[in-house]
């Protein structure tokens, strides 16, 4: 995201020593036109002149004449001082700071029926979380007996606040039966045999990531009640070790369900703390509050990089002043010229 | 040396070829009141000629209009009093300066005056100072006179005052003359008007005024003009105004009409003279306008 920072004079010199030339002219101009004396060399005389003076006619057309040449100075001044601004070079500074905060967050939820309304809290407090990210991005993994990638990770967070509401409108009854929740998982189970297989879940999580070369923190919010049907192709602590491989912290957020069976919560919370991540079982009452610690305590590991600043030349002001100006100039010579003929035609009207 | 009466000469030359030979001279002749006793000899009639002097025997006999001439019994004096101040250095339109075309005026003048016998004698000045040169005869005095006259004006002398000239024409001269006042003012002061008046009583005035260059003259408007009074320039860009041409028109001839209303009413013969040509003519009818006013 650029941001502007300021708009100043390149040269403030030079604006200064033109402005300093521009005044210095006039004032020399001034006392020269002041002190003439009309040249006697090339110059006819004519006596009793004061009787053209003293005519009405005269009057008006000095009258006139000052009021066009007031204009004319003006329009000059102004054409001047857009020149002076166009010589000084305006610019504008604008800096971009780089994201602080890369982090890759992927949601990685168990999409199985027992899970829905654990699944359905975790997505809600995302979403308020997701208006208040900078520079993260954010990914949806579904996964049952198998992962399938809802969104992959990504920083169009109006992209990420609408999936992440279509998710949750499929979780929203806390059962298996609808349309919407059917729809949405498809695909997560391959195998009825074969079913919430933690270890492969975040397996297929910890894939999702990309841009690998990247020094970035990522991290998994890994939504789960460990209770697998079947056997799969990585238990959870193979899984967990190859997160942690991949320095991938994983966050476990297990169902309040799962406090029935200790092994399970054991197993889910050692693993856990092989990532280096937390664990948190939900308690009965469903606690959103516990969803967003859990959610916060994702480190942001900030990235220390210069800003990149970059300079544009912003000549507008000057050459409009300039344009003013000179179209000033313009059209009182126009009036001028118009008036002049006019008056030399007859003016009979 | 006779740079000037040269050129008045050659003036008057072409002039004489159209058909007006002897006129002015006869009109010249006819200003004077007081004529000779003596019979000098006969001459062809010309116009202009007094028609008391026609000898109108000896027209019989010759079959053609003769007139007598006398010997004057004394000479006359023309005193030409010219204004020399600076505004008589400004033109007097595109072409000719305003003291050149004085210098014409007063030169026919003078030069009748010689031609005739008289004396010639010049008052010139300004606000500031007046001199006066002694009547003379002859073309090499005429010249000096008409000389002097050219030099006093100059673009950087005092301003002219009509009213200072002729208070030292009254203080300084005696004898009555024919005083041929060339200047080029627009309106006569009251001074003036009153001093006028009082020369009238003693002089035959003749009474010569030089027009101006109209700044507002389309043939001068490429021309750089300085306003010789208030030693500004006269802006280009007013001055090809029509409007304003014709009020400064106007204005002219509201002035010149008033200026000769105010001489007639003194009783002084007043012409305008626009130009070298206008200048013989001019004095033509100045003698001629003079005669008839005085036989009023």
């Amino acid at each position: 995201m650029w941001t502007r920072e300021d708009t100043g004079f390149q040269w403030p010199w030079l604006v200064v020593a033109l402005a300093a030339a521009v005044v210095v002219l006039l004032v020399v101009w001034l006392a020269l036109w002041r002190g003439r004396r009309p040249a006697a060399g090339s110059a006819s005389y004519v006596a009793h002149a004061g009787r053209l003076r003293a005519l009405p006619r005269y009057r008006t057309l000095v009258r006139r004449q000052v009021a066009l040449g007031a204009c004319l100075t003006l329009a000059a001044l102004v054409a001047a001082s857009g020149a002076i601004v166009v010589a000084g070079r305006v610019q504008e500074r604008q800096t971009l700071v780089q994201s602080d905060r890369t982090r890759d967050i992927v949601l990685c939820l168990d999409a199985s029926g027992s899970m829905a309304e654990v699944d359905r809290q975790v997505l809600r407090e995302f979403r308020t979380i997701v208006d208040g990210l900078q520079g993260e991005r954010v990914g949806l993994t579904i996964w049952s007996g198998a992962a399938i990638t809802i969104f992959p990770l990504t920083d169009d967070y109006q992209y990420v606040v609408d999936q992440l509401y279509e998710a949750e409108k499929a979780f929203r009854d806390g059962t298996v039966i609808s349309d919407d929740y059917a729809v949405f998982t498809a695909g997560t189970v391959v195998d009825w045999d074969i079913q919430s297989q933690l270890g492969d879940g975040l397996a297929s999580c910890v894939q999702r990531f990309d841009r690998r070369d990247e020094d970035r923190t990522r991290a998994i919010v890994l939504a789960s009640d460990n209770e697998p049907v079947g056997t799969g192709i990585y238990s959870v602590p193979e899984a967990a070790q190859y997160a942690a491989d991949e320095n991938v912290v994983v966050h476990g957020i297990a169902a309040p369900r799962t406090a029935d069976r200790p092994p399970a919560v054991r197993e889910f919370r050692s693993a856990m703390a092989r990532t280096g991540g937390t664990f948190s079982l939900l308690g009965d009452d469903s606690s959103a509050g516990a969803v967003v610690r859990a959610i916060d305590s994702l480190e942001a590991t900030p990235i220390d990089r210069p800003p990149v600043v970059q300079v544009f030349d912003r000549p507008r002001l000057g050459t409009t002043l300039a344009g003013i100006g000179l179209a000033g100039l313009a059209l009182v010579w126009a009036v001028q010229g118009g008036l002049a003929l006019r008056d030399r035609r007859g003016g009979a009207r | 040396m006779t740079a000037h009466l040269t050129r008045i000469r050659s003036r008057l030359a072409i002039h004489a070829h159209r058909k007006v030979r002897g006129l002015l001279e006869g009109e010249y002749a006819a200003i004077h009141a007081g004529r000779g006793i003596d019979f000098n000899d006969l001459r062809e009639y010309v116009r202009g000629d007094d028609v008391k002097d026609i000898d109108w025997k000896a027209s019989a006999r010759s079959r053609q209009l003769l007139v007598k001439r006398y010997v004057a019994e004394r000479k006359h004096t023309v005193l030409l009093c010219v204004s020399t101040g600076r505004s008589m250095a400004a033109m007097n339109d595109a072409a000719v300066a305003k003291r050149e075309l004085a210098v014409t005026v007063a030169g026919v003048m003078g030069h009748l005056a010689v031609q005739h016998g008289d004396l010639v004698a010049l008052v010139h000045g300004n606000a500031e100072s007046c001199h006066s040169e002694r009547p003379g005869g002859g073309d090499l005095h005429l010249e000096r006179l008409l000389g002097s006259a050219y030099d006093a004006i100059r673009p950087d002398g005092p301003p002219g005052d009509l009213a200072t000239l002729l208070r030292h024409v009254v203080r300084t001269v005696r004898r009555r003359t024919i005083l041929v006042v060339v200047t080029d003012e627009t309106a006569l002061a009251d001074d003036a008007i009153a001093l006028l008046r009082r020369l009238t009583v003693q002089h035959e005035v003749l009474f010569v005024t030089l027009g101006d260059l109209d700044p507002t003259l389309p043939a001068v408007a490429d021309r750089r003009l300085v306003d010789i009074d208030a030693g500004s320039e006269v802006p280009g860009w007013l001055r090809r105004d029509e409007r304003l041409r014709r009020e400064y028109a106007a204005l002219v001839d509201d002035e010149a009409q008033k200026l000769r209303r105010r001489l007639d009413q003194l009783g002084i013969a007043q012409e305008m003279v626009r130009d070298h040509d206008d200048a013989i003519t001019a004095v033509f009818r100045l003698l001629e306008r003079h005669r008839h006013a005085r036989r009023r």
